[in-house]
């Protein structure tokens, strides 16, 4: 396969289908609107479903039906509607259906601003909706790993019966890059399975359901999600280190600003110091134990920087994988201002011996 | 009694200065309706080109900035904390938003505020598609419109829902037993002024459906948004009216209507409609139709 310049947007939709997706359900949101502009064009050629809902929380709700009904599918929205789509989400986990949420993150709260941050980090992580759930949550750095993992995504996503979110930002968005696509033409269908709503001829009902007034069997389901996720936790880690193996300083990362952060490491690499990277692909499940083993590779007292377009929300996870062994710095900025690698060198300078 | 171009009102309370595109209506239009309203006014934007070409500082009245999806919601929330303070009195609660807001996410909470007797003057430009994020369609694009979502191609040529199952925002109003709803148009700015006046002097909740051109998403000379606005008007593709009190008018009778093609003509969006007689005969029975339809209701 060739390599073509793509928007990543596009790229995005155009691996979406080559994933196997062809039913997508979206609202127009900058800095994500060319994927549901581009899927308009492209679904109908490969015999697919393009709907404009009317609304996100539509949009989500139609996936939770498309999804209950057996097909491959997903919506796209950034960050202001991804918060409207929470409430579905919460669902889908609960009624164990799989799905593809892209969040092209773009600066909040409120209304914010239409440039990139990854201030959505918490929301991504955490469940966002109410209850017991939690999302699988991919971290591409560029336009060619967003669309390797779409793939991905949707084989987590089928794998674990649970909504995958690919949390990308607005310049991965926004950014055009030479990328390949692995696979030709359009992907497999949904694999058959023994829960989808498909019309029960010839064989029981199924039921989509999540309300379970009798807490003994509510509580039963929150032990079979968790037990997904304690499973997705053992296997499905994903993560990347890069730079020097006993650094003096490490940096922890992920998305648009670990590739900065990336520039910043080469740059004082060539200057003869020792920085290392370590970058979470899988926001969640996070990288606990492998972070923690690259934090016990350093020297003593050598510290660790958390850098973030955000106030701060991943150095909790990378302080629960330090367990108070490191000093954890942070630098990062919010509001849509993107740290150049000349910022993030000059911090790391900074906090070296 | 018509409103008369030496009695408008001659106090600007738009900024000079905004970031809008060359032409917008919705510029024309505002600043209109603020001119009507006066300063004791507290603007609730939803979100949407004019929360972005404003900037919250061009409008020269206190703003309220919100989501597409709520402002109805957010002005009820107003109203009801000036009430109990006892600072309602004399003042407009003037709520702008666009057609996607308003006909699209929402609507359900336009019908709850409608439907509870908030007292808000509720203004909708309509530029027949979503223009904040660059030309997706909405609930009232018109019938093989193309938009980045509706494309023109082998699969698709333009938006497929008919011209009478647009959403019509003023019947909707109106089915909710609303005081006072009505259709103007940033073409005809006078009678804009006086729809928005005599909203204004309604207790409870008013609704002005305003169509407004939009160069940069219909494909047009920035210097023809009026143009298109009264050829609107004049084709039947619009219909300028009142319903005061559940008691319909035509507030600007059109005597001959021109042909749909002098308005579509004038913008890209139609120009795959104008190149092909069978697919313009089509718009001009779908417009007939419904202008039929919405005469008949005036009786």
């Amino acid at each position: 396969m060739s390599k073509v310049l793509m928007k990543g947007n596009e790229a995005l939709g155009e691996a979406a289908i080559r994933a196997g997706c062809v039913h997508f359900f979206g609202y127009p949101i900058t800095p994500q609107t060319e994927i549901p502009e581009y899927l308009c064009k492209r679904l109908p050629e490969v015999g697919g479903v393009f709907l404009q809902a009317e609304s996100e929380v539509a949009a989500i709700h139609m996936v939770y039906g498309a999804a209950g009904a057996g097909v491959r599918c997903m919506t796209s929205s950034s960050s202001p509607g991804i918060s409207l789509m929470a409430e579905g989400m919460s669902y889908i986990a609960a009624c164990e259906l799989p799905c593809v949420v892209i969040n092209m993150m773009r600066a909040g709260p409120g209304l914010g601003g239409i440039l990139p941050a990854q201030s959505d980090y918490f929301q991504a992580t955490r469940g966002h909706g109410h209850g017991d759930y939690q999302c699988i949550v991919l971290a591409p750095a560029s336009v060619q790993e967003a669309v390797d993992l779409m793939t991905l995504a949707f084989d987590l996503a089928e794998k674990y019966r649970n909504p995958v979110m690919v949390c990308a930002d607005g310049m991965i968005g926004q950014m055009m890059e030479p990328v390949e696509f692995r696979t030709e033409g359009r992907g497999p269908p949904m694999a058959e399975n023994d829960w989808a709503l498909t019309g029960c001829e010839g064989r029981p009902r199924r039921i989509v359901n999540s309300l379970h007034l009798a807490p003994e069997q509510n509580f039963a389901c929150n032990v079979r999600l968790k037990e997904k996720y304690d499973r997705a936790a053992r296997e499905e880690v994903r993560f990347e280190v890069y730079g020097d193996e006993r650094p003096d300083l490490l940096v922890v990362a992920f998305g648009t600003m670990a590739r900065i952060s990336k520039s910043a490491i080469d740059d004082l690499r060539r200057e003869g110091r020792r920085v290392g990277l370590f970058r979470p692909i899988t926001l969640n499940p996070w990288p606990y134990a492998r972070c923690r083993a690259a934090m016990d590779a350093m020297p003593v007292g050598a510290k660790v920087l958390d850098v973030e377009m955000s106030m701060g929300q991943m150095i909790y996870d990378v302080k629960l994988a330090a367990e108070g062994t490191r000093a954890i710095e942070f630098f990062g900025k919010a509001g849509g201002l993107v740290p150049s690698p000349d910022e993030v060198a000059e911090r790391i300078r900074a906090l070296l011996p | 009694m018509s409103v008369r171009l030496k009695d408008l009102p001659t106090e600007e309370l738009l900024h000079k200065g905004n970031l809008a595109c060359a032409g917008c209506p919705e510029m024309i239009g505002f600043r209109h309706v603020l001119r009507a309203l006066g300063p004791e006014t507290i603007v609730i934007n939803a979100t949407g080109c004019l929360a972005v070409i404003t900037q919250m500082g061009v409008p020269l009245v206190p703003h309220f900035h919100v989501l597409f999806e709520n402002a109805p919601a957010v002005v009820s929330g107003i109203d009801d904390a000036l009430r109990v303070q006892g600072r309602r009195e004399g003042v407009n609660l003037l709520v702008v938003a666009g057609d996607g807001g308003t006909a699209d996410i929402g609507l359900g909470s336009l019908s709850g505020a409608i439907e509870r007797g908030q007292d808000f003057i509720y203004v909708c430009f309509d530029n027949e598609m979503y223009m904040n994020t660059g030309g997706q369609r909405s609930g009232t694009t018109p019938y093989l419109a193309r938009t980045t979502t509706t494309p023109v191609g082998v699969e698709s040529r333009g938006e497929p829902r008919t011209e009478m199952r647009r959403k019509d925002m003023v019947e909707i109003a109106v089915a909710h037993g609303i005081p006072y709803a009505a259709s103007a148009s940033i073409g005809y700015p006078l009678d804009l002024v006086e729809r928005v006046e005599k909203a204004a002097r309604v207790r409870g909740p008013t609704y002005i459906h305003v169509h407004s051109p939009c160069p940069t998403g219909w494909g047009m000379e920035p210097s023809k948004t009026v143009e298109a606005a009264q050829l609107a008007v004049k084709t039947g593709c619009v219909v300028l009216y009142e319903v005061e009190e559940g008691k319909r008018r035509v507030t600007r009778p059109v005597a001959r209507r021109a042909p749909v093609e002098e308005y579509l003509k004038l913008q890209a969006r139609f120009r795959h409609v104008v190149a092909d007689p069978a697919a313009l005969a089509e718009v001009q029975r779908g417009v007939d139709e419904r202008h039929a339809a919405i005469l008949a209701r005036m009786a």
